[in-house]
């Protein structure tokens, strides 16, 4: 039996009718969207085994209900193919998460992306690009995905910048879509790939979000050896401030191999930088932190402490690397996460597919 | 209620939620601030406070007000806890909020 879908609809002559509707009344992201046909969207949620009243997710605060029919509609809108269906499904549950505070973050003039990193082998049977120019445009998966989140914030949260909630100062285009798969390929010997990481089996698929700021790419073409990439790290993590709670390490190949050559494990890298990343609490307020920089929370810096050593990370467990890009080049990225990872985590959540 | 295309028309759906917030209009105003407690709850942001207090400053001028209560709820991007709110609406007549960024 055909699932019964419930939204309101439009009859318009075509396609091309249908795009432009879509574009005055403010249902795309300024780029032309697929029109959303019964027979398409009933197709995107039988590909995930979903009923269209099954509820993906509860905005927190707004109380937003993010049903898969409403999700399934957008992802049609973004461009994606059925079979993304289960990925754009555990991306909702996952961003309406509280700990991911989805309303500060789409809503805020910081101004974040939700950033959607996939392992697993879902990555392999969808083809999202995990390898030459990962955040560039040229592969469906990862543009139509990222972008069917995009789209659901927008359209059913109602957080748009034209006319809605969204009050970013900058944003950035990330805001249209973000969406890769880690490079399982190019991890450094005995590294566990970040779903495993986060807690789900190697064998199980999963997106993880990240209310990822603008990313800072560096290269360090001389190092070769962990301490002096991580090095090269800390120089781009320190104008975050002291004590970042959660930040994304975009390490690329070239930069990972030298970690296998060291025979370094994974947790090292956090270890290393939260000992070794640290400045003077003067040094600090020097670099313009006299209140945001802080030990904790409630502690302003003051010149009685100034020589106090403190750390660009909280913990070890505040860097959270990830493996990504093509073979060639040493040019990596740090992500800088919303409020810098105080008030919104890093969310992970397994990807149910039909079977 | 949604259908396939018929044959002369082409049927979209449509993508977005009803919003949910419902809102309880405004709260009534009293006559005069005289004697009232003046609720002023900032958001956590740095100018929220020195905001509040010039407000408060002027309010205090000109009318015969009780007192000032002053409460933070701590974080910007999140409503302030129940728990948080029944208290301070114990402690004032009245209230006034400020973001200031």
């Amino acid at each position: 039996m055909t699932p019964r879908l419930t939204s309101d609809y439009l009859e318009l002559p075509g396609p091309l009718e249908a795009i432009e509707a879509y574009f005055e009344k403010s249902w795309s992201d300024g780029l032309p969207v697929v029109p959303p046909t019964p027979k398409a969207v009933t197709a995107m949620l039988a590909a995930a085994n979903l009923a269209p009243d099954v509820i993906l997710g509860i905005e927190p605060v707004k109380g937003a209900v993010i049903t898969a029919e409403k999700a399934a509609i957008n992802a049609v809108m973004a461009g994606c193919k059925p079979e993304y269906m289960p990925v754009v499904a555990a991306a909702v549950e996952a961003i309406t998460k509280p700990e991911f505070n989805l309303h500060g973050i789409t809503v805020s003039t910081m101004g974040a992306a939700i950033m959607l990193i996939v392992n697993g082998p879902i990555t392999k049977q969808l083809e999202i690009n995990s390898g030459v120019s990962t955040f560039g445009p040229g592969y469906r998966a990862n543009a139509t995905i990222g972008r069917a989140i995009r789209l659901i914030v927008m359209n059913v949260l109602g957080t748009r910048s034209n006319d809605g909630l969204d009050k970013a100062t900058l944003g950035h285009p990330g805001k249209y879509t973000w969406c890769v798969a880690e490079n399982d390929q190019a991890l450094p010997e005995n590294w566990s790939p970040l779903h495993v990481t986060r807690g789900i089996d190697e064998s199980d698929s999963s997106v993880t979000v990240v209310s990822g700021l603008s990313a800072t790419q560096f290269g360090e073409h001389e190092a070769d050896t962990p301490e002096g990439i991580l090095d090269a790290f800390a120089q781009r993590l320190y104008p975050m401030g002291p004590s970042v709670k959660q930040v994304i390490l975009i390490i690329c190949p070239e930069h990972a191999a030298h970690f296998t050559t060291a025979g370094w494990k994974k947790e090292q890298v956090g270890q290393y930088l939260f000992e070794n990343a640290c400045k003077p609490t003067s040094e600090w307020i020097a670099m313009g932190f006299p209140s945001g920089a802080q030990k904790d929370s409630n502690a302003e810096l003051t010149v009685e402490n100034d020589d106090e050593p403190i750390s660009v990370l909280d913990s070890p467990e505040s860097a959270i690397p990830i493996v990504v890009g093509g073979d060639g080049g040493a040019w990596s990225a740090v992500i800088p996460l919303w409020s810098l990872g105080s008030r919104s985590k890093v969310v992970t959540r397994p990807i149910i597919t039909k079977e | 209620m949604a259908t396939d295309t018929s044959e002369n028309t082409f049927r979209v759906l449509d993508p977005t939620s009803p919003q949910s917030i419902v809102t309880d209009g405004m709260a009534e105003r009293p006559e005069s601030l005289k004697g009232m407690r003046i609720g002023l709850l900032r958001n956590d942001k740095l100018n929220a406070e020195p905001l509040l207090d010039a407000i408060y400053d002027v309010i205090a001028e000109r009318f015969e007000v009780a007192s000032a209560y002053r409460i933070n709820k701590g974080d910007a991007s999140r409503p302030a806890e129940p728990d948080l709110l029944g208290d301070f609406s114990n402690e004032v007549d009245v209230a006034i909020l400020a973001n200031g960024d």
